[in-house]
């Protein structure tokens, strides 16, 4: 009675898995072939017909990337860049209020050493300017319909969005013609040195406590600058001018896509390392701007923060140019750094 | 209220391209723009179809998602519509459109688009009603005059049809049941089956099937 319960039980979880068996078994007798059904996937894989129509990817009737790339911009990028660019704004807020301004710890000496020459000087400052510009006017064309709508209107905003995508796409060609003058320009600078460098990786910099590593005169920090800036420029100019140029290769809908996400999220993280560095050449460091606006330091501010390229100047005998600033009343610190051994 | 649809009966249209020239005409696109095309899949084999295609005017339209200056409004028919005056000419729409309705009028350097131009269903733009600016930037407001679009209207296998969904389905159904086979009317999954961005456009399909 049990036994045959059992075997009933059985069969009948068993029967009806015999037609799987049977196709697994002889494949040819698998299912009618259905037109219709036929149809509609081609028509849902976005395979391309034929039309009378020419235009970009007139062929297709259903995009296959359309909604993802809707939720990659509305759901992903919009939501996340803000969180990234936000937590980078927040961190150097809480860092300035817990660190305070990185001081030149013996203070000005009043002696002035060259940093920087004009034609590097001039380099940053048009690679600087153009990157702003384009960083700023990308992330109006993102976020300004949350943030300027309500302050500016729809058509306010929509002149302010013609600007902005106008600048962006024309600066951009600026930008492109700049980033291989300044990876050639400061590259020698900012090749790792896996020494000094690596020491310097180990103790952050120096900037959560302990001792600043000795470096170069490009450090280990503004040498990873150099590279996310240089790279990610690479790939923001590839993706920004094969956006910008779409009647180059008559680009389709799904190629701009990818070149719009990877413009993106190398835009999100370039702009995100540019904060840090934003931070350290102006608030966060005394003394440090004046290297890119004059193009000379503090000889204290070179002996502090990179203290092997003030060595190796001293060495080689370039001493610090004497200019107003000496004049003025740095005469009492003069003797401490003129010696060219002034260090430890 | 009616929730304005386009159904395109894949069994029935004949690329006789009809409705694309009806649109032109009717609505003076600009030069190099087609607000209606029609697509053949299969193309001289067997099991050809051929399914007209335009701005389906979608309840959660990706194309107002998307656009920055956030130019696209909703009328009270279900009818999507954008504003030429806050266009960027961005082409955010036409990346994010399942159905590459929106077009520009230009595809030159340096992203240059020109206005998004897509259909309207025959129903204008914000300006007044069938008025010459009206006329000259989104082409006739037929909805106004209490017509449907010229497309459908044209027809002349009544392939496309154009109308208030429940009814566009009901003529759709009768016709599956008749013929007894492909009760497909495409497009109407990706454009409808979603709860729409204003509320009042989760419309449950009434169609065979969807897709």
């Amino acid at each position: 009675m049990l036994w045959s319960l059992l075997l009933l039980f059985a069969l009948t979880l068993l029967l009806p898995l015999i037609p799987y068996a049977v196709a697994y078994v002889n494949p040819e007798t698998g299912g009618v072939p259905n037109p219709g059904s036929d149809l509609w996937r081609t028509v849902r894989e976005a395979n391309v017909g034929t039309t009378q129509v020419q235009g970009v990817d007139s062929g297709v009737l259903i995009s296959e990337y359309g909604e993802r790339w809707r939720q990659y911009r509305m759901q992903q990028l919009a939501p996340w860049g803000a969180m990234v660019l936000g937590a980078m704004v927040g961190i150097f807020v809480v860092y300035y209020l817990v660190r305070g301004k990185i001081r030149i710890e013996a203070g000005r000496s009043g002696k002035r050493v060259r940093r920087y020459t004009t034609t590097e000087m001039t380099v940053h400052w048009i690679l600087a300017s153009t990157f702003v510009l384009l960083a700023l006017t990308g992330l109006i064309l993102l976020y300004g319909r949350w943030l300027l709508i309500p302050l500016l209107g729809a058509s306010g905003f929509s002149v302010t969005a013609t600007v902005c995508k106008l600048l962006h796409n024309y600066v951009g060609l600026l930008f492109a013609a700049i980033v291989p003058i300044a990876f050639f320009l400061y590259l020698k600078d900012s090749l790792f040195n896996l020494k000094v460098d690596g020491r310097w990786f180990m103790r952050a910099g120096g900037y959560f406590g302990g001792e600043e590593p000795s470096s170069e005169k490009v450090n280990a920090g503004q040498k990873m600058w150099y590279w996310v800036a240089m790279l990610g420029g690479f790939v923001l100019i590839a993706s920004g001018l094969f956006l910008d140029f779409t009647n180059l290769f008559q680009q389709g809908r799904d190629w701009l896509m990818g070149a719009h996400v990877v413009h993106t999220i190398a835009s999100i993280g370039v702009i995100a390392f540019f904060i840090v560095h934003l931070y350290l050449a102006t608030i966060g460091v005394e003394g440090a701007l004046e290297s890119m606006v004059g193009g000379h330091v503090d000889a204290n501010w070179a002996r502090q923060h990179h203290d092997l390229w003030y060595r190796e100047l001293q060495a080689g005998q370039d001493r610090p140019e004497p200019e107003e600033g000496l004049a003025a009343g740095g005469t009492t610190h003069a003797g401490g750094v003129a010696s060219p051994v002034a260090k430890d | 209220m009616a929730r304005m649809k386009f159904l395109c009966d894949a069994e029935r249209c004949i690329e006789c391209n009809a409705c694309v020239t009806a649109c032109k005409n009717e609505n003076e696109v600009p030069w190099g723009v087609n607000r209606r095309r029609v697509v053949t899949i299969n193309d001289g084999s067997p099991g050809e179809r051929s399914m007209s295609v335009a701005c389906m005017h979608c309840s959660d339209a990706p194309c107002a998602a998307v656009c920055p200056v956030d130019c696209f409004y909703f009328t009270d028919d279900g009818v999507v519509l954008h504003d030429k005056d806050i266009c960027i000419g961005c082409g955010y729409c036409f990346y994010a459109c399942p159905f590459g309705a929106p077009q520009f009028p230009k595809n030159e350097a340096f992203g240059s688009r020109g206005k998004m131009d897509k259909c309207t269903f025959c129903a204008g733009g914000p300006l007044p009603d069938n008025s010459p600016e009206e006329y000259a930037e989104y082409g006739s407001n037929r909805l106004a005059q209490g017509k449907l679009p010229l497309c459908a209207e044209m027809c002349a296998t009544r392939a496309l049809l154009a109308g208030d969904g429940d009814t566009v389905s009901d003529i759709f159904r009768e016709r599956v049941t008749w013929r007894g086979a492909s009760g497909f009317a495409w497009g109407w999954g990706v454009a409808y089956n979603r709860p729409g961005i204003r509320r009042g456009y989760a419309v449950e399909d009434k169609a065979t099937g969807v897709d």
